[in-house]
């Protein structure tokens, strides 16, 4: 098969060459049309949240519109002066940067002690963590809030990130990280006289830094968008998160759209932030620990 | 197999115990000075200065007394409310609309209320908040829902403008000649929903439910009826789902346009209509032999477990009968005050836009209260709902959409 190819690639070598690059061209122009026709797709929705928060005093209108109309900051100004909106965005950084470090720190223990320890019942407790994944939160809503009234927690930050500070994803996610880390590298280092904090801080965890970021992306954005346990246990104005205080800005018959999306803008962009900064790392992560 | 099925009951469990175990309460501290906290929805997503006037104006009045104001969206209000109920946690004084009421109060939860000027209240909104002839909350506030028309588009259509003794007739021949007026122009907007429903019904002479409220009598050729004249609509002289309507504000954004002749809204679309650059005025809903207006009202009840309930019953009557809400509220068009005084109200009848303010208080004439059920509230709406929709879209014809509605809301109800 191989013969006939070579001899007619050489009869009409320069026109074969030609119409592949036209045909590659062509292939590349679509895929350019149909990539950017895709990304326009999914940025309109956040074209038109940033254009109706400059819009003063006008309803989610029928059409949506390319120009805001009445262009003012008045979305931007109501939301910061009747309202305690940026200790709101503090407190939401606060919280979900704690979770964060936290989610990262028991997390990448356990998920050690889940890769690398043999003990007996190991099966059966990592078993257990997979399975509070299984419960949503509502069912668990009314237990978990008497126990943090018991705690005198309740309106208190301890007490909204308490709950959050242990996640089974993150054990699940790091554990599948370290399993892929070669025990050639733990033996080695034992062999070195290293025990197993220094295993676990100088050899696992430097090779485990893409799973780390999804990880650090995966909480931060779940604490920033977290919605029912802030609403329950944070009653305060001045404690409140992100979410909470955008819900709070929708009345019981009206709403004043231009302040509503100038805070959804708001809320926005620290995340657009986070993951602009660590998307490179993200895919990676999901890429190797979750299709394994 | 045995095993992994044994690990995962296993681990089931242990999560349920590991996640949800609970102990003792705290006890609640004691102070010299009383404070009393208020839990509320109302002045959410605007009106929290204007609630702010009210608490400072009552601890003015009453030193020694503060108020712990937490505000909250009213969409996740009752989410935390029921929480609060399961774990006792209710704040002093809480804010309820009509349709949770009846929950609460039922769940014991509420103090009986010694109310010491029971007539500055309108007597339909106090009895309203009373179970067996005693008051287990105080009404804060109501709207009602009127029928706003564009004078501009009825002046072109050569109509007469709509009036009190309007019927559905009349609204419809109103309808076809303004939609008749251009292929952007749309004659009558009313949503389709449990809210327009259940008045159409009463509008027609007709029930949601029966006289015990342990099943659903809307069934009938003349809830058929009222079940038509509300989805007919769309696509006819409304537009229709695909066009958008039934997305947040559509209608009012249509009618401040300038391209909606009616719309069936409440008193709270003042604000967003009042700088429109054509005439427009209000009129009491038409109905088909009765009238039938909704409204909305909210309420206060106080916990049965305040800590000072006398101290927190004054803050509920502040709130619901003082001088000082009665102005905060007509000043800022917060919608209305619960209060029975006409005199006070002239202020409110005075303002302009809309000119016929005087519809607002004649809708109460005659009102179609909300049929309320002891469990499965929520799930009556929603398939309500549903099935209206099916019908407005064409999927399913009237009669079919009320008895697939029949058949499951019974099942919810119970009965």
């Amino acid at each position: 098969m191989a013969e006939p190819r070579t001899l007619a690639r050489s009869g009409k070598a320069d026109q074969t060459s030609v119409d592949a690059r036209r045909r590659a061209s062509l292939g590349w122009l679509l895929l350019h049309v149909v990539v950017i026709l895709g990304a326009a797709l999914m940025f309109f929705p956040f074209l038109w949240t940033v254009i109706t928060s400059l819009s003063d005093g006008v309803g989610l209108s029928t059409e949506p519109r390319l120009w805001p109309e009445n262009p003012s900051l008045s979305g931007y100004e109501t939301l910061f002066s009747e309202r305690p909106f940026a200790r709101v965005v503090v407190n939401s950084f606060l919280l979900a940067t704690a979770t964060t470090i936290a989610q990262l720190f028991t997390s990448a223990t356990a998920a050690y002690a889940f890769s690398r320890l043999p003990f007996r019942g190991r099966g059966i407790v990592f078993a257990v963590y997979l399975a509070t994944m299984m419960i949503p939160l509502q069912v668990l809503v009314v237990p978990l809030f008497a126990q943090i009234r018991a705690f005198g927690l309740i309106n208190t930050y301890l007490g909204a990130l308490l709950p959050t500070f242990a996640a089974a994803f993150g054990i699940f996610l790091l554990r599948q990280a370290i399993n892929q880390v070669p025990r050639e590298l733990d033996e080695a280092a034992t062999l070195d006289g290293a025990g197993h904090f220094r295993i676990f801080w100088q050899v696992i965890i430097p090779n485990i830094r893409p799973a780390l970021a999804t990880l650090t992306i995966f909480a931060f954005m779940g604490s920033w968008n977290s919605f029912l346990w802030p609403l329950i246990v944070l009653r305060d104005a001045e404690l409140q998160t992100l979410p909470i205080a955008l819900a709070a800005l929708q009345g019981q018959y009206t709403t004043a759209w231009d302040v509503v999306m100038a805070g959804s803008v708001v809320s926005i962009i620290p995340m657009l932030a986070l993951y602009i900064f660590a998307q490179k790392y993200v895919i990676q992560g999901v890429a190797s620990s979750g299709i394994k | 197999m045995k095993r992994t099925l044994t690990a995962v009951g296993l681990a089931a469990a242990a999560a349920l115990i590991l996640a949800g175990c609970a102990t003792e309460p705290a006890a609640p501290g004691a102070d010299d000075d009383v404070v009393v906290t208020y839990s509320n929805f109302i002045s959410a997503g605007g009106n929290e200065e204007n609630l702010g006037l009210i608490v400072e104006a009552f601890e003015a009045e009453n030193p020694g007394i503060t108020i712990d104001v937490t505000t909250l969206p009213y969409g996740d209000y009752f989410t935390t409310l029921q929480t609060d109920l399961a774990a006792g946690t209710i704040a002093d004084v809480v804010d309820t609309n009509y349709d949770f009421f009846p929950q609460l109060a039922a769940s014991g939860a509420l103090a009986p209320l010694e109310v010491s000027n029971a007539d500055a209240y309108r007597e339909s909104l106090i009895e309203a908040y009373a179970v067996d002839g005693v008051s287990y909350g105080l009404p804060s506030s109501f709207s009602a829902v009127v029928l706003y028309y564009n004078a501009d588009l009825f002046d072109q259509a050569g109509l007469d403008y709509p009036s009190a003794d309007w019927t559905w007739e009349d609204e419809q021949a109103a309808a076809d000649a303004i939609t008749a007026l251009g292929d952007d122009v749309w004659g009558s907007h009313q949503p389709v929903s449990f809210y327009e429903f259940y008045k159409v019904l009463e509008q027609n002479g007709e029930s949601f439910l029966n006289d015990d409220g342990t099943a659903v009598a809307f069934n009938s050729p003349g809830g058929i009826e009222a079940a038509e004249w509300l989805t007919s609509k769309s696509g006819t002289v409304m537009p229709t789902i695909e066009q958008g309507q039934g997305s947040p504000d559509f209608d009012t954004n249509l009618f401040v346009e300038g391209n909606l002749g009616m719309m069936h809204t409440g008193i709270w679309v003042f604000g967003a209509v009042a700088d429109v650059p054509f005439a427009w005025d209000i009129a009491v809903e038409p109905g088909n032999g009765t009238q039938a207006s909704a409204v909305f009202s909210n309420a206060v009840g106080v916990s049965a477990n305040a800590e000072n309930i006398e101290a927190a019953t004054l803050w509920a009557e502040f709130l619901t009968s003082s001088q000082t809400m009665v102005d905060v509220r007509l000043d800022s068009g917060w919608e209305l005050p619960p209060i029975s005084d006409a005199a006070q109200l002239a202020v409110y009848l005075e303002k302009s836009d809309p000119e016929n303010r005087q519809a607002v208080f004649d809708s109460l004439d005659g009102i179609a209260l909300t049929p309320l059920v002891e469990s499965g509230q929520q799930e009556m709406q929603d398939i309500i709902g549903e099935e209206l929709i099916e019908a407005q879209a064409g999927r399913k014809s009237v009669a079919d959409a009320l008895a697939s509605a029949e058949e499951r809301i019974n099942a919810v109800i119970g009965g």
